[in-house]
């Protein structure tokens, strides 16, 4: 099986989505300016929202065992923001890479537990 | 149904938890909430899934990460939080599809495990269990946030 991949430019409207859903008022999302002060390049998407781009390869790559004994292990490295094409990959292994023009910005596993 | 809003303490809403407020080892008090279809389907776009993806035997399941903008709510509500938490990494283990045409009542229970400072930054882990109602392990969850100064 070859490596999945898949590319998503990134902007505003998505992170206050996924921010609609997750419910949170974390300014670290939403307000540029203070992200500025931070020293980020911008507003961070959502940690968790980078772990479901990733989620959904595995869910591609295992099938319907992902559901029933799916291990998914991300870890966020460097920030994502508006502007961005994030590009994520899981390679044969299910090692995950997800990058956008600076670098690295997730690091992870996807895997199935035993039976 | 139960929106994360709904169970989640909001950042500025009450006083935040500083870094030496949490408590290794501590219970979260238990927590219950419903993911209901509509969750499900506002789940599915906000993260641009596909959901043929999730289908099994012709039947519809969500994405077992829809647990994840509830994540936070347990811990939330014992340890409010406070502006500026990055979210540093999560693993998640599946045990059960949540079925997309169904209310599915989920009962949390989590506890403190660690908190530590590594290159100059303060971190917590934690971890919860989620089953269904009916006693059905859904998904079990570790995470790790930076708190910041």
């Amino acid at each position: 099986m070859t490596a999945m991949k898949r590319e998503i430019p990134i902007n505003q409207q998505q992170i206050d989505l996924y921010g609609k859903i997750n419910g949170d008022n974390d300014i670290i999302h939403y307000d540029h300016d203070y992200c500025l002060k931070r020293g980020f390049r911008g507003t961070l998407v959502h940690g968790p929202h980078l772990t479901a781009f990733a989620a959904d390869l595995a869910a591609k790559k295992f099938g319907k065992d992902w559901l029933y004994r799916g291990r998914l292990h991300t870890k966020w490295v460097a920030p994502v923001c508006p502007g961005d094409v994030l590009k994520i990959e899981i390679a044969d292994d299910g090692s995950i890479v997800e990058s956008v023009g600076q670098g690295v910005t997730v690091v992870g596993r996807a895997s199935l537990d035993d039976k | 149904m139960t929106r994360p809003s709904d169970i989640k303490p909001r950042e500025d809403s009450v006083p935040g938890t500083p870094f030496a407020g949490f408590k290794v080892g501590a219970k979260l008090d238990e927590l219950r909430f419903t993911i209901t279809p509509d969750i499900v389907e506002e789940y599915f776009a906000s993260v641009e899934a596909d959901r043929k993806l999730y289908q099994i035997d012709d039947r519809q399941a969500a994405p077992p990460n829809v647990l994840l903008p509830y994540m936070t709510c347990a811990l939330y509500r014992n340890y409010p939080p406070i502006q500026g938490i990055v979210m540093a990494e999560v693993e998640m283990r599946f045990h059960h599809p949540i079925w997309a045409n169904e209310n599915t009542e989920i009962v949390v229970n989590g506890e403190i495990v660690d908190k530590f400072e590594k290159k100059g930054r303060r971190y917590v882990r934690w971890k919860a269990h989620y089953k269904r109602a009916d006693g059905q392990p859904i998904a079990e969850l570790i995470n790790q946030f930076n708190v910041p100064e």
